[in-house]
């Protein structure tokens, strides 16, 4: 046997495929397939570009390359370019009555530690292995306006008060102790102090935790007992600070009562059914600026005479009312939306109305009212706009107040542009986040 | 602590007599549903009280008054732009007609331009051109994510104040003219005759609907197809076309024309009523392009292919395949955003529109001091608008309800 003599056995062997035409690949392809796939697709294209280049091209070259940057006042940007370019000086200028209002300049740190405060009480919710997050969302949702009133508010704090921001730097201090515990230890920072006091059984454990806590309570409160701030009142607010204030009020609020709104109108029980159905219609059926002009007008009527309520408050509480509203058919929506087996399973699981709601129903529709409820919150950020109409100094009032400086006389459009993009990046990013959210938390949903 | 000494027998050996019943009643839920609503009614009857005779001290103290009789008072004033007919010195009734025929005619045509818009952008978003759906979809982004009021502030200070003055006005078509002072538009003027164009006109919109039943009880009967929507378009448009030379065009148009320093005749809106239109249709366009783009991708792919699959024409699949699927997703929110448009259009009073917010809720209500009676007719008026707007969607959604099983 000669493995010469045997014929080479026959194997099925391809050419290699050719190259695809070069017209179809690369940017070629992606143009032909996307831009001119046919005659009125390309005259489309054509019109598109027109469309971009005039706008966007306009909106470059006053912006940028015939905008002023240098200039005294708006005399000088009128003699250098005219209306052709921005003046963007007298922006410049303002940019601290923008962000802080009327608020007194030697005081604005106030408000950027507030925000710094609110930012880094926040940051342990995107922290890897740190489990408390609910109780670390819960602490800042209820606590951090505790302090953040009496930092932006200022004054003489009673005894009451004294105790209640001493709770709420407390908290921030008990979240970041137990998010550091949790990232190095994975325990919390009461079982972190326990183990290192050596507690022996479990009960001597949580005495300590409890012990630890109250410490840190006396710490918080001989910080916060010392501190003097000076006065600064309500009508002074104003700006980017206000917006974000009225904003993260009606927030905080209209989602917990949108829900409450929401199960009473579900209700079998008529009164209450009959209570939130006319709430909730009533505030929906009028525009907001007619609820701002009622509080405004009508509040002082309410209240017993002597009582005085601040301008800034009426306008806060008629914003949560309004936006729970909203928030209620939101989560209407969502509830409607969960099938009538889960109601049924949690039934017959033995929990209650409250149980299941809590653990079965809530948790499965928020998730799918995600996009509705960042939606609404989205709406409410673009609202408070509106309170510049009763007279509050939100970041659109001082805006409009840039042309009413005798030094910038007449700027209005530089400042709107300017205002137009803080807002939108606001918003822009909120919906971004909800996208990103909502991909996540629908993972596994998918197939 | 003597509680958990004592053995587990007793809690058995306890008596069940009053402790059972009465828990047994306290978790029976009538009982409990009963004590709740008693509850949250003598909170609600209580705060009204409490609100209500607050507001009755407060007003005898200040010399307020709550009746409606101030309403045929004079009300002195001026009003900028009226709809309808009003004079100095008319009463408050008549001011609040007139806000509400102003807010009217912004909302309408608001709801006009906001609809062709929208449709052009939502299809846009659907384009198969990659430059037209960025474009369309950055178009949505930015407006959308940008408050309304200051898009209209911004019309109204960035765009329609600075327009030229009435001598260099632009021309828009040879029938519009653009300038500081607002818009000006030839104003029809009926002239003898005129009512029985008018006349005619109903008489054909009747024929045309009377052909549209027609026509589809006999598809409906014999399965043949009748161009109803042809016929009716002629009966319409053609019938009081035909009146309307027989009686030799009794329609005159009052031309604006230039004298001095300002145009004269014709019908004219003020810049802030341009401001206000044109930014309340680009804000709205948005949301309803969002709609139109969500509604017609509601509609699976598999009813388009089982269209081409039985043979139906493209043209045809969209009108009697997608379109009336899409419909079905489209009309609620739809509606629900031409009610936001009405809404917001009483964002007027930040550039001085004469709406109804503005001059019945802030001018007439700082005049006539009655906080009440005015806050109760403004809000009274939207709700009704409400109201009536969701009885017909309501109507509408149990005519298209998808009936399954």
């Amino acid at each position: 046997m000669s493995d010469a003599t045997r014929p080479e056995p026959l194997v099925f062997a391809p050419k290699p495929a050719d190259p695809p035409p070069p017209s179809s690949i690369g940017a070629v392809g992606w143009m032909r397939a996307n831009l001119f796939s046919s005659v009125p697709n390309a005259l489309l294209t054509f019109l598109g570009a027109w469309i971009l280049y005039v706008t966007v091209a306009a909106v470059l070259d006053w912006a940028l390359v015939k905008a002023v940057w240098e200039a005294e006042n708006r005399r000088q940007c009128l003699d250098m370019v005219g209306r052709a370019g921005a003046c963007w000086p007298g922006v410049a200028a303002w940019i601290p009555n923008l962000i802080y209002g009327l608020y007194p300049k030697d005081q604005a740190w106030r408000i950027d530690l507030g925000a710094v405060l609110l930012v880094a009480w926040a940051l342990p919710l995107w922290l890897p292995r740190v489990r408390s997050k609910v109780a670390i969302g819960l602490c800042l949702v209820l606590l951090f306006p505790l302090l953040a009133s009496y930092l932006f508010m200022g004054g003489a704090k009673g005894v009451v008060w004294t105790a209640a921001i001493a709770l709420g730097l407390a908290a921030f201090l008990w979240c970041w102790l137990t998010a550091l515990a949790e990232m190095r230890r994975g325990i919390s920072f009461g079982a972190l102090m326990a183990r290192l006091l050596g507690a022996r059984d479990d009960a001597r454990a949580a005495r300590i935790g409890q012990a630890s806590l109250l410490a840190l309570y006396l710490v918080a409160l001989a910080l916060v007992l010392p501190l003097e701030l000076v006065e600064v009142p309500t009508r002074l607010w104003g700006g980017l600070f206000l917006t974000l204030v009225i904003s993260g009020i009606g927030i905080t609020f209209s989602l917990p009562a949108g829900v409450l709104l929401a199960l009473g109108r579900r209700s079998e029980m008529p009164l209450i059914r009959v209570f939130c159905v006319t709430f909730i219609e009533l505030f929906r059926s009028v525009p907001l600026i007619t609820i701002l002009f009622m509080f405004n007008t009508m509040l002082p009527l309410f209240l017993p005479a002597g009582v005085e309520v601040n301008r800034l408050l009426r306008a806060i509480v008629a914003v949560c009312l309004f936006a729970s509203a909203y928030m209620a058919e939101i989560v209407r929506g969502g509830l409607q939306a969960i099938p009538k087996g889960q109601y049924e399973a949690a039934a017959a699981m033995g929990l209650g109305f409250w149980q299941s709601t809590g653990f079965i129903i809530l948790p499965q529709a928020l998730r799918i009212m995600i996009p509705s409820i960042v939606g609404n919150f989205i709406g409410l950020f673009k609202d408070t706009t509106l309170v510049s109409i009763i007279g509050l100094f939100d970041l659109l009032s001082m805006s409009r107040a840039v042309g009413e400086d005798t030094r910038w006389l007449g700027l209005f459009i530089e400042p709107f542009f300017f205002i137009t993009m803080i807002y939108f990046v606001f918003c822009f990013l909120m919906s971004q986040y909800s996208i990103n959210l909502e991909r996540r938390l629908g993972a596994g949903q998918r197939r | 602590m003597s509680q958990s000494s004592a053995p587990p027998t007793a809690a058995i050996r306890r008596p069940a007599t009053t402790p059972m019943r009465l828990g047994a009643f306290v978790n029976d839920a009538t009982v409990r549903a009963i004590f709740y609503q008693a509850v949250t009614f003598a909170a609600v009857v209580g705060l009204i009280w409490y609100l209500v005779s607050n507001t009755i001290a407060n007003m005898a103290t200040r010399g307020m008054s709550a009746g409606f009789d101030f309403l045929d008072v004079s009300a002195g004033f001026n009003i900028a732009f009226t709809l309808i007919p009003y004079r100095e010195g008319d009463s408050y009734l008549r001011v609040f007609q007139v806000g509400i025929a102003n807010t009217l005619l912004v909302a309408v045509i608001g709801i006009v331009f906001a609809s062709a818009l929208g449709l052009v952008v939502g299809l846009a978003r659907l384009s198969t051109n990659w430059l037209i759906r960025t474009l369309a979809r950055w178009y949505v982004e930015v407006l959308r994510n940008t408050p309304l009021l200051l898009q209209i502030i911004a019309w109204y200070f960035g765009v329609f104040n600075l327009l030229p003055r009435p001598r260099e006005s632009i021309a828009l078509g040879g029938f519009m003219w653009l300038n500081n002072r607002g818009a000006y538009f030839p104003a029809p003027v009926p002239q003898d005759g005129f009512e029985t164009v008018l006349g005619a006109l109903a008489l054909a919109v009747g024929a045309a609907i009377a052909v549209s039943v027609w026509a589809r009880r006999r598809l409906r009967e014999t399965g043949r197809a009748f161009p109803a929507g042809l016929v009716g378009f002629a009966l319409v448009a053609g019938v009081p076309l035909l009146v309307y030379l027989a009686l030799g065009a009794p329609l005159g148009w009052n031309w604006p024309a230039l004298r001095g320093f300002n145009f004269v005749g014709g019908f004219s809106v003020p810049p802030a009523f341009c401001a206000l239109v044109v930014a309340l249709s680009i804000y709205t366009s948005c949301f309803i392009a969002e709609i139109v783009r969500a509604g017609i991708q509601s509609v699976g792919h598999g009813q388009t292919e089982a269209a081409r699959a039985l043979g139906v024409k493209p043209s045809r699949t969209m009108r009697f395949i997608i379109l009336p699927q899409a419909m079905r997703v489209i009309i609620p929110p739809l509606i629900s955003q031409y009610l936001n448009l009405t809404k917001n259009s009483s964002l007027a009073i930040a550039i001085g529109f004469p709406d109804l917010v503005s001059v019945w809720m802030n001018t007439s209500l700082n005049q006539s001091g009655r906080a009440i009676p005015i806050v109760a007719m403004t809000m009274g008026f939207y709700c009704v608008v409400s109201l009536i707007v969701s009885f017909a969607l309501n109507a509408y959604n149990r005519r298209i309800l998808l009936r399954e099983r």
